[in-house]
């Protein structure tokens, strides 16, 4: 028999490391004599989009396009530190401190626009490259040029930016407080259909909703909610990882199972946007958000298919069969018997 | 294996001769990577399942992992540096950046080789078909639906670009 059900999961997340642990990072900026601008930071770009995003940021914080920014990452002989690339933390740490480093940069360069074009530099704006009066927009300079004019003066052409979001701890006693700078929140949906003669359990349909902030970069930010949709799943339904005294006993992709293109449905995902004021133009990280809800979703999917809660991971066909009497019991399954579920 | 196992590769690589005295007793991936130094070919896991070694031995698309070495004399291979250059990206590869089907990049060279081979085979894919001729490849990043929906569209260039013509003409 195939049975179908659906499930919704949701989350809330602490962003970065809370608990009064240190949380910071430095990003350096340097113009050169064209007006290009080189980033430094200390973060690793593992694939999720960092040095896209931290150019994309720059670009738009001093008007330039972005094709004139150019990004170091992860150089332990050149880049401050940014602190380590997890806890989701990155777009939100490295961002804000490259926006400082910009507005760092800024500074000179508006007192020397202000000296070339007779107006107050606090007036000043940089803007789809050029740097502009704001009441009076016929005194502008180029970015180019003024960037020129700097080198020759000699004026001071880098900038630095450090960022912390380090927070207060929680009460000792009572646990209480603010324990994150910032949260974010995410929900998905998934319906599924359970094979009750093979214990298989299929994904149909699974939509994401991961609330960005703002998304910076929509296609890398839709990228990172399907890639962890697909982690969940993986996670609810076939990575088993085996540990035996302290050892991983299936460190094989031949004997730990992760979802092919076959095994996961086409993840629709949903860009939240709350404005976030602590984040750079609004943004905060969207990494493991989209990928804690999965497998809540996925078992409550199961549940209302089943009518019967399953309290173990993965749900591989073999333990679904033992689950619902259709196998041998051999080895001790897995269970939480004591977890707060309600019955669906 | 035995030290002085040396043999001689002579095949084609990327459509230049290559003929070489080197150890024998290895895989077509140690060969690559190690003596030609074509890194681009990925070792994902050493053992044929995840498909990031994937390249074309005589039009064929083999696991460059699980081939040993001799398998590929006399032979032409082709490798993800004989598709497209970083200037002139190949319509599969220009696809998979558009789509943003590409994160880490570990087994986009894979995929691509595999793709390739899908579109050889069967230049106007259904979805399901091309899911199937990338079940072989796994993504830990992006999910999937990206390098899916660029192969589709890779699939609709190549077609409206030639419509009788194949992949083949495209692969410097
Ligand atoms: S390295 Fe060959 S299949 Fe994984
Ligand atoms: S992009 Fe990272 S494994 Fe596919």
């Amino acid at each position: 028999m195939k049975l179908r059900g659906i499930g919704v999961g949701s989350m809330m997340y602490g962003l970065g490391y809370g608990f009064a642990r240190p949380d910071f990072s430095t990003t350096d900026i340097e113009l050169a004599p064209d007006g290009t601008v080189t980033i430094w930071n200390g973060a690793s770009e593992l694939g999720q989009g960092l040095q896209t995003l931290l150019c994309q940021l720059v670009a738009e914080e001093l008007g330039i396009p972005y094709e004139d920014t150019f990004i170091i990452t992860a150089d332990t002989g050149r880049t401050p530190d940014a602190g380590p690339v997890s806890a989701s933390r990155s777009t939100y740490v490295q961002g804000n401190s490259a926006l400082k480093a910009c507005r760092d940069l800024k500074k000179p360069m508006a007192e020397l626009a202000g000296e070339l074009l007779k107006t107050d530099p606090d007036q000043l704006i940089f803007k789809k490259g050029l740097v502009q009066d704001q009441n009076e927009p016929s005194r502008s300079i180029s970015f180019t040029n003024l960037a020129g004019g700097m080198h020759q003066r000699g004026r001071r052409v880098r900038g630095s930016g450090y960022h912390s979001i380090t927070t207060g701890d929680v009460d000792k006693e009572t646990s209480q407080g603010d324990a994150y700078a910032t949260y974010a929140w995410a929900s998905q949906l998934a319906e599924v259909e359970v094979d009750t003669e093979t214990g298989q359990v299929t994904v149909l349909r699974l939509a994401s909703a991961t609330d960005a902030g703002k998304a910076i970069n929509p296609k890398m930010v839709e990228g990172q909610i399907e890639g962890g949709a697909v982690q969940g799943l993986g996670f609810a339904l076939m990575e088993d990882m085996k540990i035996e005294q302290g050892e991983f006993k299936n460190a094989k992709l031949s004997t730990y199972l992760i979802p092919t293109a076959a095994d996961v449905p086409m993840v629709e995902p949903l860009i939240v946007e709350v404005y976030d004021p602590t984040g750079p133009y609004g943004a905060k990280g969207v990494a493991e958000p989209a990928t804690i809800p999965t497998a809540p979703t996925i078992f409550n999917a199961i549940a209302n298919a089943l009518g019967q809660r399953v309290r173990f991971t993965p749900a591989t066909p073999e333990k679904m069969l033992k689950l619902l009497g259709k196998l041998e019991e051999k080895e001790e399954q897995i269970t939480i018997e004591d977890m707060p579920y309600p019955e669906p | 294996m035995d030290e002085n196992n040396l043999i001689k590769m002579e095949l084609t690589v990327n459509g230049e001769a290559v003929s070489m005295i080197v150890k024998g007793g290895r895989r077509l991936l140690d060969f690559l990577r190690d003596d030609l130094h074509l890194t681009g070919t990925k070792e994902g896991c050493g053992e044929g399942e995840c498909g990031s070694c994937t390249v074309h031995l005589d039009g064929q698309s083999v696991l460059a992992c699980l081939t040993p070495m001799e398998r590929a004399i006399g032979c032409s291979v082709l490798t993800i540096e004989g598709v497209g250059s970083p200037t002139n990206l190949h319509p599969v590869q220009a696809a998979l950046l558009d789509e943003g089907g590409v994160q880490c990049g570990m087994c986009t060279p894979g995929m691509v080789m595999s793709a390739l081979d899908l579109l050889e085979r069967n230049p106007d894919p259904t979805i399901e078909e091309i899911i199937e001729g990338i079940s072989g490849n796994l993504c830990r990043c992006t999910g999937y639906k990206k390098i899916i929906y660029g192969i589709q569209q890779a699939a609709q260039e190549l077609q409206a670009a030639s419509p009788a013509g194949t992949v083949k003409e495209s692969v410097e």
